[in-house]
């Protein structure tokens, strides 16, 4: 589904990072497989987006970086959610969540019969 | 077409070079953004073998997957380099703010240190910003008018033959004017103006005399002024020759109780009546430097050729001096040739002044500047040893946190925070000694600098003294702590404290800083010991005339007596009624009285001689006088005598010493003829007598400047010169007198020649005042600086001397070693200092009278003094380490 992948909507990319890092810290490829496995590879992360939109997110504050070793014993760049980063994930969750309702209510209504 | 690789080269540049500082100094954005993006490919890849591709398949699948990131790489590396940028400055902040607390607590702890050092920079600060706020008030802002740096006035000034070794101007005719105001396209505004004395008739008394001034209506806006009530001239008042005038505020104020009622009230100046249009505030002033503010304004008629004008001009934005003057000189030759006027007898070109070239006390404020620059340097040199010795003693704080991995630069940088605070602390107390200061200064002022009293501070002042504060924090600061750079960790850990070669360089620097001061306060002793000395020989020159209960009273007979027979009639009436006045003992008339000069302009010629060429211009001085002027004055009679005849057709002349000396080295003067040629035209003189030379031109005039007496006392202007008994004060019965011999004549002037001919010599002893001060200051900062060197190095010494006294060393030879080095450090300076003097006292040599600026005694006296403080700020040191007990000494440390 190439669509899927390109047609984020502004701002959805950034509210699936910080669910995805309100579970744990990650570092940048485990969020993208994350998303990706949530989504039963539906939709795809894409790498050109997915960096710049962590920097972004750290120099808001929102989340913070540090180098950490992973799993495999690989010198990686960890992220991790700030308070501040916690109280913009429930804000947009919220937000995201009655915006949604309402697209799909707009899309459920067929015009009534006259 | 362009190449978009060659274009953002530059920017591609300055990229490297901050990574290369990132790289130095921390986590750097483009090394961890391509880590990152490495670690993402990997584990891609990683994740494309766990499916069962081989390893280069995988990895070509990966980087596939991937794209191309060259843009997000660049984006992210954009936004982590302005995070870390942001960061670092924090931290930068941060950093200064920690060196801010420790400096504090540092300073904090050493109470005593500290206050001396502050106090050291407040006075050389305070003493700067006192003098610059004068300087800042009187010669960057000379004239209180908007655009006042493109101000300048405009006069002529003879092109050849001025032999009178001054600069001689004189004012433009007219039709002269005119041209120029039309023509000159440099000059965006043109004022021509005039002022006179004129007497203001008054209600309850007799006329009072007032200062009157004639403007264009458009010198309103040159002042940038606006009327506080009613208006200002129009070009229709002018045309219409309007009898209308304008006040000032401090006369509405004074004279009229700020009666709003005023418009369109008369007044009456010289018996002719005048409407009141409106009231001036003190800004609507003439652009004289150093003069009273006038009273009473009236419209200027540019037609009237017969009026002799001044004029100041503002040059057009871009608009250079030389440029404008050649534009006028160009109009004038064209006007000359059209129209001749008197003035172009003689050639003449123009000369543009700015009106900081007016201001008389110039010289004297520059010296000061040097004067107290000077001491603000010796305040540096005691504040930079103060701060040595006390690097000295915190070697092994500073080498434990070098130890612990603080940074050279980061020590060098807290001790400079250190010193900038000191200099902020400085930079207050010197503010609050610089307002003291300046108010001393002004209400020491001499009468005739009224204008010092507008002197005060403003932004400029502050943002001056603060730049310089600043500065003087940083050089302090960096003299400080020239050896914390360089010492080495591990000697200052070492028991030894500090090595041997540190401590000698720290001598070597310490004896370099006394050794300036010492020399800088050697420069300040001569040049006060010069202007001492030559203000000693003013209050005890002989002036050649008796100024003792000596009286002058300046009388103003303008229309009341148009005729000589009138004037004549008049001055004998009023010298007889004088004479009854109890106290007066003898009186006279004269034109001229002390120290007053007035002088012919033209070439003179004795007769024999061939006619000076045309244009020669000199300023011959005369005084017109009553034959027994001489006598009543106590002027000795050198050969001949007073003027025997006083008719014009005798045209009899008496000189002086200096006179006859000039012209005829050899032989006498007597009986010669000599004639004052202007404009081609002279009548010839006999002279019938030669007097003493006498300094009637003030005490800082020449007395052998050549001088003519001349018969005849008849003037508009005339001078009665009163002698009177002693403890008379003769000044109301002299006023009342001349009120009831015309009371029509506004109240004169009468003045006591004594204590005016004192009144000249006002300023240069202001100057001296100033001066002494400074030196002062310099001399003790300079002497507690030669105290702290000496009084350290005894303490440093303490164990060498206890061992010389055991090993049989007597007190004094002690005392003089340590004395020999105190003294030697003096010589040296002062050597230094007085070849400093000789080409410093250049500076002074305008201001200077009977003394030479190469003066011996001056710098003998200026030396001595230095010689004896350094001898007295020994003493103590000396005496601490002749009481140096050996056993104690020895067994310490």
């Amino acid at each position: 589904m190439p669509d899927a992948t390109t047609d984020f909507l502004k701002g959805t990319l950034d509210l699936m990072v910080l669910k995805t890092l309100s579970w744990a810290p990650a570092h940048g490829y485990g969020i993208a497989r994350w998303i990706e496995q949530c989504t039963d590879d539906v939709l795809q992360v894409e790498e050109g987006s997915l960096y710049p939109a962590l920097h972004k997110l750290e120099d808001r504050g929102l989340i913070v970086a540090e180098w950490g070793i992973t799993e495999h014993n690989r010198r990686a760049k960890f992220y991790r959610l700030t308070t501040a980063g916690k109280k913009q994930l429930a804000a947009s969750r919220d937000y995201w969540a009655r915006f949604a309702g309402a697209v799909f209510k707009v899309l459920e209504t067929s015009p009534a019969p006259r | 077409m362009h190449d978009p690789q060659q274009a953002p080269a530059p920017n591609a540049r300055r990229a490297a070079t901050w990574r290369r500082y990132l790289r130095f100094w921390g986590p750097r954005a483009e090394a961890d953004v391509d880590d990152e993006i490495a670690f993402h490919t990997d584990m891609r890849a990683r994740d494309y073998m766990a499916r069962g591709l081989s390893e280069t398949d995988a990895r070509r699948a990966a980087a596939r997957r991937l794209g191309d990131l060259a843009q997000a790489r660049a984006e992210c590396i954009a936004i982590g380099s302005r995070r870390e940028r942001r960061m670092t400055r924090a931290q930068l902040v941060d950093a200064f703010v920690h060196d801010l607390r420790f400096a504090w607590r540092t300073l904090g702890r050493q109470k005593a240190w500290t206050a001396v050092a502050i106090i050291t920079l407040a006075l050389g600060i305070g003493a700067n910003t006192a003098v610059f706020s004068v300087v800042n008030a009187l010669l960057l802002h000379p004239l209180p008018y908007p655009n006042a740096d493109r101000i300048a006035f405009v006069y002529l000034e003879p092109a050849r033959g001025n032999t009178t070794g001054m600069s001689v101007v004189v004012m433009p005719g007219m039709p002269v004017v005119r041209a120029w105001k039309e023509n000159a396209r440099s000059f965006e505004a043109f004022e021509p103006y005039m002022d006179e004395d004129r007497s203001l008739r008054t209600t309850e008394g007799p006329p009072v005399s007032v200062n009157v001034a004639s403007v264009l209506p458009s010198f309103s806006e040159f002042t940038g002024t606006k009327p506080t009530i009613g208006r200002v001239f129009t070009s229709r008042d002018i045309a219409d020759g309007a009898r209308v005038a304008l006040v000032s505020e401090p006369l509405w104020r004074g004279r009229y109780g700020s009666d709003p009622g005023i418009i369109g009230k008369s007044i009456v100046l010289d018996n002719q009546p005048y409407s009141v249009i409106g009231v001036m505030p003190v800004g609507y002033r003439l652009p004289q430097v150093e003069e009273t503010v006038s009273d009473v304004w009236l419209p200027l008629d540019l037609r009237n050729d017969s009026l002799g004008v001044r004029l100041v001009g503002r040059l057009r934005p871009g608009a250079t001096v030389a440029a404008a003057t050649r534009e006028l000189d160009a109009i004038y030759a064209r006007s000359a040739g059209e129209k001749p006027t008197s003035l172009d007898a003689g050639d003449f070109t123009v000369r543009l002044t700015a009106p900081s070239e007016m201001v008389s006390f110039r010289q004297s404020l520059l010296l000061l500047s040097v004067a107290v620059a000077l001491v603000l340097l010796i305040a540096c040199g005691n504040v930079a040893h103060l701060l040595l010795a006390k690097t000295a003693a915190r070697q092994r704080e500073l080498a434990i946190r070098a130890a612990m991995g603080a940074s050279r630069v980061r020590i060098v940088r807290q001790l400079i925070t250190e010193s900038l605070l000191l200099a902020g602390a400085g930079c207050v107390g010197g503010l609050i000694a610089g307002w003291l200061g300046l108010r001393a200064l002004v209400a020491i002022r001499p009468d005739s600098l009224a204008e010092l009293a507008e002197a005060h501070m403003d932004g400029t002042t502050l943002l001056v003294t603060a730049a310089l504060s600043a500065l003087t924090g940083i050089i302090v600061g960096l003299l400080g702590t020239l050896q914390a750079a360089r010492f080495s960790a591990n000697d200052a850990l070492k028991a030894g404290a500090i090595s041997a070669s540190q401590s000698r360089r720290q001598r070597r620097l310490r004896s370099i800083l006394v050794v300036s001061e010492m020399a800088v306060s050697t420069v300040l002793l001569v040049g006060a010991t010069l202007l001492i000395r030559s203000i000693a020989h003013l209050q005890t020159v002989d002036p050649g005339f008796d100024t003792s209960r000596l009286y002058a009273v300046q009388l103003s007979l303008r229309q009341e007596y148009p005729t000589t027979e009138a004037r004549q009639a008049f001055l004998a009436d009023l010298t007889a009624r004088m004479r009854q006045v109890s106290g007066v003992e003898g009186l006279t008339i004269s034109t001229a009285v002390p120290p007053w000069r007035s002088f012919m302009i033209g070439a003179l010629q004795t007769e024999g001689d061939p006619l000076p060429p045309a244009g020669t211009t000199s300023f011959i001085d005369y005084n017109r006088i009553e034959p027994d002027y001489f006598r009543f004055m106590g002027i000795r009679l050198v050969e001949g005598s007073t003027i025997t005849d006083t008719s014009k057709a005798a045209r009899q002349v008496v000189v002086n010493a200096g006179f006859a000396k000039k012209y005829w080295p050899r032989g006498s003067a007597l009986g010669r003829r000599i004639r004052v040629v202007y404009n081609g035209q002279g009548d010839w003189m006999t002279i019938v007598g030669v007097v003493g030379d006498a300094l009637t031109s003030g005490l800082l005039g020449e007395a052998s400047r050549p001088m003519m007496y001349l018969a005849t006392t008849d003037s508009n202007q005339p001078s009665v010169l009163v002698r009177v008994a002693p403890g008379a004060d003769p000044i109301p019965s002299l006023r009342r007198v001349v009120a009831q011999a015309d009371p029509r004549l506004p109240s004169p002037t009468v003045s006591n020649i004594e204590s005016v001919m004192q009144r000249s010599i006002a300023r240069p002893r202001f100057t001296m005042t100033l001066l002494v001060a400074f030196t002062g200051l310099a001399l003790v900062l300079a002497a507690v600086g030669l105290y702290g060197v000496m009084a350290y190095s005894v303490a440093q010494q303490t164990r060498e001397i206890g061992i010389r006294i055991a090993l049989g060393a007597t007190r004094s030879e002690i005392a003089s070693s340590v004395l020999r080095r105190g003294i030697l450090m003096a010589a040296v300076g002062a050597l230094v200092g007085v070849l400093g003097a000789g080409w410093a006292s250049k500076l002074l040599e305008s201001m200077l009278y009977g003394v030479g600026r190469t003066d011996p005694v001056s710098f003998a006296i200026g030396v001595a003094v230095l010689l004896a403080t350094a001898l007295a700020a020994c003493l103590v040191p000396v005496r601490r380490a002749v009481a140096v007990d050996p056993l104690i000494s020895i067994r310490a440390d």
